[in-house]
């Protein structure tokens, strides 16, 4: 399997005040493979988001290396960065994060209006990816009128629709119900078995920590144990 | 064009809150285009009445001749040059000759400026032809406001005193033939028009002038002794008077676009403020902070394209209606000085329309982008999460 992820010696510091630091990763070191369903998991304060960032190209690194799709995260412009993002990486917040002024399909269609689609081409795929998460029907809805499942399914649309080849889910169950947060991970099974797109996850919730196929637990900015189920 | 269009829905989604500073924006953009073209309105009126009035194709001056010198004035006639003596019997060219007198009405006194012109001259709009006539009072005409800042009405009689040539006071009754109205004040304030060769006997300034008005089909020659003065020269004065007056109208316009650009700026502020999430999310999507500084800058200089259509919604009847019909002056402004006719017609150029639309687009561009340069600053995992501020 190639490696889409490589994380050696991250060590991330925050300033605190004046002249201290809160180190928020220490010495973290991690592959990430094509077609992985993977999680960091671990309580609040552990780090998780901040390494999903990291990987994400949204943070830099304080220390050490991380290369994303052969990309080294440190040394990229804020172009390169977005590039990247835009390109190849696919997010899913806890929030939605969803655009409120849009509908359904504009929201979906963003990624794709970045990215230069002919308009033909753009209304295919949205159309194919709110198939596969099962929002057909409303297309023409706003974030207002959805219900959190539905939203966070739109969210994952618009991760997917540019078929990226890693998303990056922080808490994406957080802000749902039991069976919300079931249907969202069975889709997200569903796109990671069938398109072999990556999906790593930072979550404490145990709903996804059951739906992953590997699990790296971290704590205090550290790696404690890493499983693949 | 694919970020304008998302630019201008993200707008709109705003609701109430966009249009409200679309409206005031709207109305700052009709008032500057409607006082401007007031402006340009009133100075083209008055050039187009100067010129009609008092300058036709421009005026040869004596060379002793200065407006500003009133001691030099009766000695600054000069004999009508030979070389355009063709002129001056096809009458193309029409002798003015300048002298300082006064008046008294009811036995007060008024200094006045004597203007000797041919009752027969057709190149002024002035009714000289009332000059002409055989009564043994020697025919004068006034403009309206003299009229009534001396009293006088048409058939009165006054007396007028002057000094000839040779410094001699001399007095003789005059009549008023006639009372005309203008809007051109030099024609009027202060001015009794006489027969030119009634004049020119009074100053024992026989076959002088003070000015030469030109025929405006006439070309301009040099003449020894003579200066020329072109329309620009002779108006340059009325529009400097038109611009110095506008400067007052024009503080009702800045006021409403000072309104209007604090409201863009309040909400830009604001929606930066409440958005942190959604810039995070640009940004996540794969946009630069400095394309989504750009995007939110189009997003706020959009209220100048909406109130720029709904300002030429309401704007444009508004206009069309007063450029055809006019404003009807609530007073006699003339009687202030002012060159102002009873009814001004706006003059809405072109140029003024795509001046404005361009101004309007500047500033509310400069307006966006202030608010809008703090998020290349921001933090973009901690927008994400709304947590910026």
């Amino acid at each position: 399997m190639k490696t889409i992820v490589s994380v050696k010696d991250l060590v991330k510091k925050y300033p605190i005040g004046s002249s201290g630091y809160f180190t928020a990763l220490n010495g973290i070191n991690l592959e990430f493979t094509e077609s992985e369903f993977a999680g960091l998991v671990g309580p609040s304060g552990s780090g998780k988001t901040t390494l999903l960032n990291i990987i994400g190209s949204l943070d830099v690194p304080s220390g050490g290396e991380v290369s994303v799709l052969s990309h080294s995260i440190s040394t990229l412009t804020q172009k390169e960065a977005a590039q990247l993002r835009k390109e190849k990486l696919g997010f899913i917040f806890q929030n939605y994060n969803l655009l409120p002024v849009y509908t359904v399909f504009e929201n979906v269609e963003f990624p794709l209006l970045l990215l230069n689609m002919s308009a033909e081409e753009r209304k295919k795929r949205i159309l194919e990816t709110l198939e596969w998460v099962g929002l057909s029907d409303k297309i023409n809805s706003r974030p207002s009128q959805l219900s959190g499942g539905e939203c966070q399914r739109v969210a994952i649309a618009r991760a997917m629709v540019k078929r990226p080849s890693l998303v990056l889910a922080d808490e994406p169950t957080a802000n749902l119900d039991s069976a919300n947060s079931h249907n969202v991970l069975q889709t997200m099974v569903k796109l990671n078995r069938e398109l072999k797109t990556s999906f790593i996850f930072a979550t404490h919730d145990e709903k996804v920590i059951g739906y992953l196929h590997r699990i790296i637990r971290l704590e205090d900015g550290k790696v404690v144990s890493d499983k693949t189920i | 064009m694919i970020l304008a269009k998302t630019a201008i829905k993200s707008l709109l989604g705003n609701g109430l809150k966009t249009w409200l500073n679309v409206f005031v924006l709207s109305i700052s953009f009709v008032l500057i285009i409607f006082m401007q073209g007031l402006l340009e309105g009133w100075s083209k009126q008055a050039v187009t009445d100067a010129v009609a009035w008092e300058i036709a194709g421009g005026q040869y001056w004596s060379s002793k001749y200065d407006p500003y010198d009133p001691f030099s004035l009766d000695s600054s006639a000069a004999a009508i040059p030979p070389s355009l003596m063709k002129e001056y019997n096809a009458h193309q060219i029409e002798p003015v000759l300048i002298a300082s007198g006064s008046i008294y009405p009811d036995g007060r006194m008024m200094p006045v400026l004597m203007k000797g012109i041919r009752p027969d001259q057709n190149l002024l709009t002035m009714p000289t032809q009332s000059l002409k006539g055989d009564s043994t009072e020697i025919p004068a005409i006034i403009g309206a406001h003299m009229a009534s800042q001396a009293g006088l009405k048409e058939n009165d009689l006054v007396t007028l005193r002057w000094r000839d040539a040779n410094g001699t006071f001399e007095a003789v009754d005059i009549r008023i033939a006639s009372v005309f109205k203008t809007t051109v004040p030099t024609t009027d304030n202060g001015m009794i028009w006489l027969p030119l060769e009634n004049l020119q006997n009074m100053m024992s300034q026989p076959g002088k002038a003070t000015m030469l008005i030109k025929d405006q089909q006439l070309t301009t020659v040099t003449v020894p002794g003579w200066k020329f003065k072109n329309q620009t020269e002779l108006t340059k004065q009325t529009i400097a008077l038109v611009r110095a007056k506008s400067i007052g109208m024009s503080i009702f316009y800045f006021i409403f676009l000072f309104l209007a650009l604090i409201a863009i700026f309040d909400t830009q502020t604001l929606s930066i403020f409440r958005r942190q999430r959604e810039i995070g999310t640009y940004v996540a999507l794969g946009m630069t902070p400095r394309q989504v500084q750009n995007f939110f800058t189009l997003e706020g200089t959009m209220n100048a394209l909406l109130a720029i259509l709904l300002g030429f919604t309401y704007g444009l009847p508004f206009f069309i209606w007063f450029a055809a019909n006019g404003i009807t002056m609530p007073i006699d402004a003339s009687s202030f000085g002012l060159p102002i006719a009873d009814k001004m017609y706006p003059l809405f150029t072109p140029k003024l329309i795509i001046g404005t639309i361009i101004f309007i687009f500047i500033v509310t561009a400069i307006v966006s982008y202030l608010p809008a340069r703090k998020i290349s600053k921001m933090n973009p995992t901690e927008a994400i999460r709304g947590k910026v501020l």
